[in-house]
């Protein structure tokens, strides 16, 4: 029995410390790793196709406003702009206010959902709008999202490849000075984009798609068969079968967009066990077809597996760390069982926050900031959240696997559009070179 | 296609460097010393304590001397580091001896074994987050003073 546990805990621990070996290789490429060119071109050209921009919106009265001022501000050459918002059966005045701007823009258009078509989500309301768009290249932000003004001019450029299949600009959170969950968030947003995401696309893994700030070849995601409804993750959803379709995605660091960030504990926790249960849903319907695909190179399976299980990581690092702290009361014989107790505990920040400390460490550190890594410790409050979010997220999913209950409904994020008093003070904001 | 220039965006200012070499052999030998003496002193902690003193260095030595900064800083911020580890490892022993005499073995060993090796991370992600933060802010200050000089 002790040897069954003691291989049970080394197996645990092996599979833990591949995340943390591949953190480590994806924190070095950060570091010194040339960044991979957009697909070359003469240059003194550049690929700029007619282009549309889904917004969408349901109850942001607080911050549609904000994101469809700055649509107005993009360089991208109107004429091949399209800016939709889709007005998702909002009961308050989102419709209005974009309405507003349709009337004094021209490329600016609104797209209402009725009361019992909408609040299905937001996958339901991008296909919504993907029926009204016209563009060659289809973009996705949130409401609460503020985009850099020539943002569509460096992602667009990547499609001048004809292998990429979808983009992904890099997201900053904006009202980072607010509280300490924005603060940790911002902490794991760095960590997330500036370090994994630009290693896994300089290492010509499998970048990931974010479901918003980034797009898709029209042609791509008519394909597809466009957002997949019954997924809680159907950003990662399309990213895999963007690469089972035989398409890349690519990270682009430096279109950055900023977000307005969760403010507390409990919009943090819904928000998380979203993506946690919709991500293991993409786990359980692509592992099999990504072993399988002969589109992909070893390497793009090995990384897409590592990236599939993520979300179970934090729970097998709990079961590592029970598993450890048994055997060492029940069998403490000698320095290896304090070895075994060990190993998922170091391993526990480095992976729990699907970030370890030092890649979010390293990430601040080439954003050149300064104070930020005091916080770095307090990651740990958000393991702890991480895996008690995951824990429920596998128990729900299996529960309603077992009772064939539907998944609960999309569980909206709501934005008290709060970060625009951090775009009204630019100069007390931590991200030195935001551009207003 | 027409229209801007492929280079309009490209440049970065982002931090991004030959990772110094140098200094990364200077940490490996200064770790190794450090470990020499521990052993010639007969003062080799216990098994998890080496491991999280073995963990810290590894990160410090392989993350943070490879950056930009000056190689003694580094080197006093990694002895600092080891120092702050065998300071945990005598504070658990001095725990364990107090608890062995005054309460019962059993429940500390409880406590030792589930929260130790959380704590054990808590000083190593503290104390390397803050040699990194010193470095930072040491090449953001000369940074600044550069370009107040042009």
């Amino acid at each position: 029995m002790i040897l069954i546990l003691h291989l049970t805990l080394i197996l645990l621990a092996t599979f833990i410390s591949a995340y943390l070996i591949r953190h480590y290789i994806f924190t070095l490429t950060a570091l010194y790793h040339q960044e991979r060119p957009p697909h070359h071109t003469p240059h003194d050209m550049v690929y700029q196709p007619k282009v549309s921009v889904l917004i969408p919106a349901r109850n942001e009265e607080n911050v549609i406003g904000r994101i469809l001022h700055r649509m107005t501000e993009l360089t991208y050459p109107k004429e091949k702009l399209e800016v939709i918002v889709i007005d998702d059966a909002s009961t308050d005045q989102t419709g209005e206010i974009a309405e507003d701007f349709a009337k004094k823009h021209e490329y600016i258009r609104v797209a209402h959902r009725k009361p019992e078509d909408g609040g299905k989500g937001k996958p339901a309301a991008l296909n919504h709008g993907l029926k009204h768009a016209i563009g060659e290249i289809i973009y996705c932000f949130d409401a609460d999202y503020y985009p850099q003004r020539d943002i569509l001019e460096k992602l667009t450029i990547y499609f001048a490849d004809p292998k990429v299949g979808a983009v992904q600009g890099r997201v900053t959170v904006l009202n980072e000075p607010n509280t300490l969950v924005t603060r940790l968030v911002a902490l794991e947003r760095i960590g997330g984009y500036r370090v994994d995401q630009l290693a896994r696309d300089n290492l010509g893994l499998i970048p990931q798609f974010g479901g918003t700030v980034g797009g898709f070849r029209r042609s791509l995601i008519e394909f597809l068969g466009g957002w997949d409804a019954n997924m809680l993750a159907e950003d990662t959803d399309l990213t895999f079968k963007t690469y089972l379709a035989g398409y890349k995605v690519r990270y682009v660091n430096e279109a950055e967009c900023y977000e307005e960030a969760v403010e507390n504990w409990r919009s943090y926790w819904r928000q998380r066990c979203r993506w946690a249960k919709g991500h293991m849903q993409c786990a359980f319907r692509h592992l099999w077809p990504l072993i399988k695909s002969k589109n992909l190179r070893l390497r793009e399976k090995t990384d897409g597996f590592l990236l599939l299980n993520v979300y179970f990581v934090p729970i097998l690092v709990g079961l590592a760390w029970i598993l450890g702290a048994t055997l060492c009361l029940v069998h403490s014989s000698s320095w290896i069982t304090s070895l075994w107790v060990s190993i998922p505990i170091f391993v526990y920040s480095s992976v729990g926050n699907f970030a370890p400390f030092f890649e979010v460490g390293i990430g601040a550190y080439l954003d050149e900031r300064v104070r930020i890594y005091w916080l770095i410790p307090l990651l740990f409050l958000t393991f702890l959240f991480n895996m008690l979010i995951c824990t429920k997220a596998l128990i729900d999913l299996c529960l309603s696997k077992i009772t064939g209950k539907k998944q609960q409904p999309w569980a909206k994020t709501l934005h008290n559009g709060r970060g625009n008093r951090c775009l009204n003070a630019p100069r007390r904001h931590p991200l030195k070179d935001i551009d207003i | 296609m027409s229209g801007i220039s492929l280079t309009n965006w490209q440049s970065s200012g982002h931090r991004r460097r030959r990772p110094n070499y140098l200094h990364v052999t200077v940490g490996v030998g200064v770790a190794v010393t450090m470990f020499l003496a521990y052993s010639l002193l007969h003062c080799m902690p216990n098994e998890p304590a080496l491991v999280s003193i073995a963990v810290f260095n590894f990160l410090f030595i392989f993350l943070i001397f490879p950056l930009e900064g000056s190689l003694l800083r580094k080197v006093f911020l990694l002895l600092s580091g080891n120092i702050v580890g065998l300071a945990w490892y005598l504070v658990q022993l001095s725990f364990e001896a107090a608890s062995a005499h005054y309460l019962e073995m059993g429940a500390f060993k409880v406590i030792y074994v589930v929260m130790g090796p959380i704590i054990d991370l808590i000083w190593i992600v503290s104390f390397w987050s803050l040699g990194l933060s010193f470095l930072a802010s040491t090449q953001s200050r000369n940074e600044k003073e550069k370009e107040g000089i042009s």
